[in-house]
């Protein structure tokens, strides 16, 4: 195979798992106190006893919870044939009004057995078909799994959708109704009401970021090829030896160190390798330390930073006298008063720099509100002109100052006056 | 592959992005550092269509990845007219790719988003109002391509802020990535504003974020001289004008409608356009150019309306190069009566409602004598936080009933100049107040006027006029009407 031809597949290879949402969840779930194993035993012995249980996942963005209802979701699936059904609801789309929610069950529900969906059903409808379907359930000894996602989103507003449900399970109690919600934020269970907590006996699992020696496992399982029929062996083994020396390797470490730091989440890891496999030399096939150092510079950027360094000195001239009026404790500003503070320094210092009114608004004004360095503070207020609206710096003195650093045409003026503020 | 001059490329479809730039004239030289491998010959002229953007577009390359294979969702973002759309579609149809695009700014609202995207991708339902059916139809369509892969671009997403129920549409938009795992879409975002605006709003798996920054000086540099019919001369311009206008602004847009007129004023003397200039005659040039140069400074970098540009040659706003009085003018056409209660309007706000009486004496006309007052110290404190308090708080507000009085008062005034031709002469009160009343919903609607709150007490309407002194000049001006006699002065 040839060298480029070995890179591209190798690629695919990579790229697809590092893509899936379950893949990386997958390889963590044979640690014994996993996540995976409470959940799966949860929902089994639910099953088993017929009981009806209702599941809590917390945890941040990208932690791995809808990744590992999924996984546990298909081996029970695996296990028990036939036997039960999933329902997917999102916070987003369906916690709006009632109705929507009660669609998209009638509407699973009728593809999971091939019914035809009717769109056009009303409220009592869906609600009564789907009380029919949960005594059928009963009665042929099947489960109902309903997975909320975003359980946060159900919670707020009147929780119909969670009353029905729980009301359901407490009126077929000879079968199982499972309901996991999945929630990044703290506190949900506080939020339901009196009638609807009554009914809410439940446990919470914990999703938090992986420990160091888990992670360390599953990069290894993550970039090494496997030895399959597809790519040479050779090839395959010679990939995994670079890797694994790069791996030993202490730049390696302190890069990889430093990006968990800020946020050491599975899915912030799978996208740092997803950036690093994309720099892999398609020449030869192989990854080097240099494609890890490329996809942390690209992912270290600072966006606010970049936006100030992107000035012109007229708009940079407007920053520093909005600091100015900030500094004399000017509590609200608009357009007006930034140009009189921007006329009397031409004034004072009679620089090159001196603009119409008309050019201050329209260039510099307007594109520093675009690209959001400052801000109108009134909320969408009177219907004031834009010369007439308070302003606001949304820039720190110390982001200022570096930018007025790091800009190489600034003129000196500038910076003596951002300097004298300072020792006010 | 090597230095050859290169065959033309196929025949590629215009489409917004290839429409706005040019090819590139003659093949060229490929520039490539010695480090990375040989270019493919495409690539190379993909390289040279978008200057500046070269490290931008081979990331880009590099993420989207082979054929068929999945991807991580990008968000690329960037200030105005930096090129972002531009190289997304140039790069994915150098890829060739298929992809989607809907540019979130001209489909204003969730429904024409929706079908705009299920259209695209060849979907039988026509109608798509809410959420939750958009994702099941966007599911079903991408079922039918049978695995193969389809980008979906969604370009200006900052704009969907400001729909209404903009934070949820926002929030399904960025979490697209998870609702669609294994149906094969790519998602590629396109935004002004930078991912801090949006990092409450993405799913389980955070966009990989590309920024594109504003084109450096040289590069603006470049860019400009793309396509010129003599390089040379352009370049000697470039030289005296470039810098000065870049203090003002990078933007190139801007840029290249302020740079347009000047460039045809500094070619004038020039009888012959295609000359190579010698020192002398660049210095010469220069000095031609330059009183133009700080008078094009001054003026707003924006691009005249079709009507004036019909006239001949290219006005400007403002102080305007090519106008023969010299005085700002008025950009578009208003009926006299409506410039009438522009200017009533704008005194009405100016001034505070007791000097009317002085100012609109019985016989309709400015009295014209100013009260001579001793200034002592506490009062011209309070001109001075007067002034200040102007400058914050903006224009005052007026009843319905002060307007029309000062509007009769001006136009009574009319009446008795006897110089008046026939377009000028106003009907008599009755038929101008239903007039006027109409006149005055057409100026809210245009924003010269707005209603502010109601007065607590009296319960009427309250008005505002929205204009700024030079326009009420020049709509004084345009009826020949003394503004500068009425305005109060502080």
């Amino acid at each position: 195979m040839a060298g480029s031809e070995q890179a591209s597949v190798a690629l695919v290879q990579l790229r697809e798992r590092l893509c899936s949402r379950t893949f990386a969840h997958s390889l963590l779930q044979s640690s014994s106190d996993s996540n995976f194993r409470k959940l799966k035993f949860h929902i089994s012995s639910s099953i088993s006893s017929a009981c009806s249980k209702v599941l809590l996942l917390r945890g941040d963005k990208g932690s791995g919870k809808a990744a590992v209802v999924e996984l546990v979701l298909k081996d029970l699936q695996a296990d028990h044939p036939n036997a039960i059904s999933v329902v997917k609801l999102y916070g987003l789309l369906h916690s709006d009004d009632d109705n929507s929610a009660l669609e998209e069950i009638a509407r699973q529900l009728c593809s999971g057995h091939e019914f035809s969906f009717c769109k056009t059903a009303s409220l009592e409808e869906n609600k009564e078909f789907l009380m029919d379907m949960l005594k059928e359930y009963g009665l042929a000894r099947k489960t109902v799994v309903f997975v909320l996602d975003e359980f946060h989103l159900f919670t707020q507003g009147k929780q119909w959708l969670l009353y029905t449900l729980f009301d359901a399970m407490e009126t077929f109690t000879s079968q199982s109704i499972i309901i996991v919600g999945l929630s990044c934020l703290e506190g949900s269970e506080q939020q339901l009401e009196k009638r609807v907590r009554s009914r809410f006996s439940s446990c919470t699992l914990l999703f938090g970021p992986p420990s160091e020696e888990d992670g360390r496992r599953l990069l290894e399982q993550l970039l090494h090829l496997q030895k399959d029929s597809s790519l040479p062996s050779k090839y395959v083994v010679e990939f995994n030896s670079r890797l694994d020396k790069i791996f030993g390797d202490k730049k390696f470490k302190e890069i990889l160190s430093s990006f968990t730091c800020a946020d050491g989440s599975i899915n912030h890891l799978l996208r740092f390798l997803f950036v690093a496999s994309s720099y892999m030399d398609m020449e030869t096939g192989y990854l080097s330390l240099q494609s890890f150092e490329s996809a942390y510079s690209l992912m270290k950027r600072q966006p606010k930073f970049d936006s100030l360094h992107d000035l012109s000195i007229l708009e940079l001239y407007f920053l520093v006298c909005m600091h100015r009026l900030q500094c004399k404790e000017e509590t609200s500003y608009n357009f007006n008063s930034v140009m009189k503070e921007y006329k009397a320094i031409q004034d004072a210092y009679r620089t090159s720099d001196n603009y119409s009114h008309a050019v201050c608004l329209r260039q510099a004004f307007e594109h520093l509100l675009e690209s959001e360095l400052i801000s109108f503070t009134d909320a969408k207020g009177r219907n004031d002109s834009i010369r007439f609206r308070p302003v606001k710096l949304l820039v720190s003195s110390r982001e200022l100052h570096d930018s007025l650093k790091s800009n190489p045409s600034c003129p000196a003026i500038l910076q003596k006056l951002l300097d004298h503020e300072s020792y006010m | 592959m090597g230095k050859q001059p290169k065959t033309p490329e196929p025949e590629r479809r215009t489409t917004r992005s290839t429409a706005s730039i040019s090819p590139a004239p003659t093949p060229s030289k490929p520039s490539a550092p010695p480090k990375t491998p040989e270019l493919s010959s495409s690539l190379r002229y993909l390289l040279s269509g978008l200057p500046g953007r070269k490290s931008q577009i081979l990331d880009l390359i590099r993420l989207i990845g082979p054929l068929n294979c999945p991807s991580l969702p990008l968000l690329l973002y960037g200030n105005a007219s930096t090129g972002k759309t531009s190289t997304v579609l140039k790069v994915l149809k150098h890829l060739d790719r298929s992809f989607v695009y809907v540019n979130c700014r001209s489909c204003h609202n969730p429904r024409i988003l929706f079908e705009t995207v299920l259209s695209q991708l060849g979907s039988s339902h026509k109608k798509c109002k809410k959420m939750p059916d958009f994702l099941n139809y966007l599911r079903e369509a991408l079922v039918e391509r049978n695995k193969e892969m389809v980008f979906l671009v969604f370009d200006s997403i900052e704009s969907v802020r400001s729909w209404d129920n903009g934070s949820k549409v926002l929030s399904l938009l960025l979490t697209l990535y998870d609702q669609l795992q294994n149906y094969g879409a790519g998602l590629l975002y396109i935004s002004q504003s930078t991912p801090d605006a949006y990092l409450l709003r993405f799913g389980s798996f955070q966009p990989i974020d590309l920024c594109f920054p504003d084109y450096t000086f040289e590069e603006i540099h470049s860019i400009l001289m793309r396509n010129r019919a003599n390089p040379k001369l352009y370049s000697s311009f470039l030289s005296v004008v470039l810098k000065p206008f870049t203090r003002v602004t990078r933007r190139l847009d801007e840029l290249v409608s302020a740079l347009d007129p000047l460039y045809k004023k500094y070619c004038e003397p020039l009888t012959d356009s295609t000359i190579t200039p010698d020192e002398a005659m660049k210095r010469r040039l220069f000095d031609y150019v330059q009183p133009h140069l700080i008078a094009a400074l001054n003026q707003t970098f924006t691009i005249p309306p079709r009507a004036l540009k019909d006239k001949g040659g290219i006005k400007r706003q403002g102080s305007g190069i090519g106008n023969a009085t010299g005085l700002p003018e008025l950009d578009f056409h208003m009926s006299v009566s409506a410039k009438y209660l522009l200017i009533s309007a704008f005194l009405a706000s100016r001034n505070p409602a007791t000097l009317d009486a002085s100012l609109f004496d019985s016989t309709g006309g400015c009295d014209g004598r100013k009260r001579k007052r001793k200034s002592s110290q506490s009062s011209i404190d309070k001109k001075n936080t007067k002034a200040e308090e102007m400058l914050t708080k903006g224009p005052g507000t007026f009843p319905l009933e002060r307007l029309l009085a000062i509007f009769q008062c001006i136009t009574s005034v009319l009446e008795e100049e006897p110089s008046l031709n026939e377009e000028k002469s106003l009907e008599n009160g009755i038929g101008l107040m239903s007039d006027v009343l109409l006149q005055l919903s057409t100026l809210c609607n245009s924003n010269f006027l707005c209603k502010s709150g109601n007065c607590p007490l009296e319960g009427s309407v309250r008005y505002r006029s929205m204009i700024d002194e030079d326009m009420a000049l020049k709509v004084a001006r345009s009826v020949n009407f003394p503004l500068s006699n009425y305005v109060y002065r502080r």
